[in-house]
């Protein structure tokens, strides 16, 4: 076997270096694009997830949420279940929220909205969105009458830069009115406003908790506790230490509050991925099929000769099979070489998607993943042409 | 050595059958240079292409150095060809991208010989044809006589039993074909080469110690004769 093996390099080795250098060339270049292809889009589709991850985490949740239990509407004595989470070890900060549906209204705008109250000094903590502020100020935490908004939902004049719906243009020092669903109507001078890129962040009107107590009439409760912990990616063993530590409200993780959308852009781009990877494997095996199936052809009269000579067609195969994969790991590193570049730029000039700037994110599976479909694809692509004419009478092939 | 008993080839073109050999018997012995002549159609390339197991008769018996080769499997015939069969073709047949000496040491590569051993006897035997100094060269660099040099040294580095030569002079000139034709005679005189050779050219004849004549591919018949191998004909190379 080894004794084969030899004569198989030594024919693969010999046709690399003195065969026709403009083909070589050529087809370690196409590799190299298809593994780019096949690598670039799911970088840029795990980009987007971190993205997405990274915003649930800063603007939306924090790392863990505390819900009220089962069949009840809000969290009661939330002071006191603040402090005792608080008090947890690896929790950082805990920020209750409480939430008022109401429509919001800027100059005969209206919106649906559920208007977030927030203790500004404990939000800070646990989100980033008051670093966030494009115009005016965050709230404090004695504020009352007014609010800060985000970018989306204060919108533009001209409706056509606006992605969704907008109170059309909203400005720091604007007065908006939020009419309640138990009847109150507040108006609300507009302090900042924010743009986290966070879809549905910029979407929200924030006031003080004290402000929306009034509104409700109640005190001492909220809709959630947002806590963030020391470190990332230890939710699930936080959330049992919550357990644990007797907080008997439900605790989710941002993972699972956030799976719905996170959940649905991963399969949207899994579907295109698929397809983009297909596509680019049957043009790897389509190209190194012709480019290897001229190349056995043009030297038809080679492998009758080396047939008649006593090599045995499996080992004339072989050669060209071990060609192929030469040609497959040189295109390859070419690949990563010109992947290496193409992340880099993106890093320092990062794509501006809706959500934000994505930097791809190459993952070593996937790069794994690719480089042994194409060594897969191109030893089939080089078996098969080779295994044909190899296959051919000796006197046939010799003739041409 | 070689023993041939009513060898038949039949080519199927289409609905044609036509015959190019029509039941060819003879046997060669050792250590033989042995010519077969014949006029173009003849069938005496066709004959030398079942001789040297790179064609199948469609009926017959064939035994060489003592085996019935018609009866191996294809992977037998192919080692056959590898260790006791020699063949040098018309047009030379050297492979492109390896040198004269590679082309010469790649069956010894494939017979498992040692990088020591392989490049020995090939630059002994790229020596005994002359083409010492040429070993590094690719075909491209050798002219038609160098390149069929080299492609009798390939055909002789496993010392095979018989060395077969399709006309291994038609593309050359009168002067470089009497030096291949010498110095096949020279092999046969001093390593006892038996050797097999096609051409129809009757002045190669005085190089053939025995010619078998074919015609419309059946043996017309077998003459023994003179031959610059033995050193019996006035103007051969004896050393």
């Amino acid at each position: 076997m080894f004794e084969g093996l030899r004569v198989s390099a030594f024919l693969a080795g010999k046709a690399l270096q003195r065969g026709n250098k403009g083909t070589l060339v050529l087809t370690v270049m196409i590799i190299a694009l298809v593994f780019v292809n096949l690598v670039f889009l799911p970088s840029i589709v795990a980009g987007v997830v971190v993205l997405f991850n990274q915003q649930s985490v800063n603007y939306n949740y924090g790392n863990l949420i505390v819900e009220p239990r089962e069949n009840e509407q809000a969290i009661t004595d939330a002071g006191v279940l603040t402090r005792r989470i608080e008090r947890i070890p690896g929790v950082l900060a805990v920020s209750p929220r409480l939430t008022a549906g109401g429509t919001v209204t800027f100059q005969g705008t209206s919106l649906a909205r559920s208007v977030i109250g927030i203790v500004p000094s404990e939000e800070r903590r646990v989100t980033l969105t008051a670093t966030r502020m494009i115009e005016g100020e965050y709230l404090s935490d004695g504020d009352t009458g007014a609010t800060v908004i985000g970018k989306t939902i204060a919108g533009n004049e001209d409706p056509r830069l606006d992605t969704q719906d907008s109170l059309g243009g909203v400005r720091v020092g604007d007065s908006i009115t939020v009419t309640y669903t138990n009847g109150v109507v507040r108006r609300y001078l507009v302090k900042g406003i924010f743009q986290t890129d966070s879809f549905s962040t910029d979407a929200s009107v924030f006031v003080t908790r004290s402000e929306l107590e009034q509104v409700t009439g109640r005190s001492d409760w909220a809709s959630q506790l947002l806590v963030r912990t020391r470190t990332d990616g230890d939710e699930e063993a936080f959330r049992l230490r919550l357990y644990s530590y007797g907080v008997q409200e439900t605790v989710k993780t941002w993972q699972e509050k956030s799976r719905g959308i996170i959940g649905d852009v991963t399969n949207s781009f899994a579907i295109i991925n698929l397809i983009s990877t297909v596509v680019s494997l049957v043009i790897a095996v389509v190209v190194i099929f012709i480019v290897v199936f001229i190349n056995t052809v043009n030297r038809r009269r080679q492998i009758g000769i080396l047939k008649a000579i006593g090599i045995e067609p499996r080992l004339i195969v072989h050669s060209y099979v071990l060609q192929v994969l030469v040609i497959c790991a040189v295109g390859a590193v070419a690949g990563l070489l010109l992947l290496s570049g193409v992340v880099q730029y993106l890093t320092l000039y990062p794509l501006r998607f809706p959500g934000g700037p994505v930097l791809p994110v190459v993952e070593l599976l996937q790069v794994v993943q690719s480089v042994a479909s194409l060594f897969v694809v191109s030893a089939i692509a080089g078996y098969v042409p080779a295994w044909k004419v190899a296959g051919e009478e000796i006197l046939e092939a010799i003739r041409g | 050595m070689i023993t041939a008993e009513g060898l038949t080839r039949i080519y199927h073109m289409g609905a044609v059958d036509v015959r190019a050999l029509g039941g060819v018997s003879f046997a060669i012995e050792r250590g033989e240079f042995v010519g077969i002549m014949g006029s173009s159609g003849s069938g005496k390339s066709t004959l030398l292409h079942i001789l040297g197991l790179l064609d199948q008769p469609t009926a017959g018996r064939l035994e060489v150095d003592g085996v019935n080769v018609l009866g191996l499997s294809d992977r037998e015939r192919t080692r056959f060809r590898l260790e006791r069969l020699g063949y040098v073709f018309q047009d030379y047949a050297l492979i492109s991208e390896l040198t004269a000496l590679e082309n010469i040491y790649l069956s010894s590569l494939v017979r498992g010989a040692s990088r020591d051993e392989y490049l020995r006897t090939a630059r002994e035997i790229l020596d005994e044809v002359g083409l010492g100094d040429r070993a590094d060269h690719q075909q491209y660099e050798l002219s038609g006589g160098e390149q069929q040099r080299v492609a009798i040294a390939r055909a002789l580095v496993n010392r095979p039993a018989i060395v077969f030569a399709d006309e291994p002079c038609a593309n050359l000139d009168s002067a470089t074909s009497k030096t291949i034709l010498d110095l096949f005679a020279r092999l046969n005189r001093e390593l006892g080469q038996t050797i097999v050779m096609v051409s129809h050219e009757d002045w190669h004849r005085r190089y053939f110690c025995r010619v078998i004549n074919l015609k419309d591919g059946l043996v017309e018949g077998t003459e023994e004769q003179a031959c610059v191998s033995h050193g019996d004909v006035p103007g051969g190379t004896k050393s």
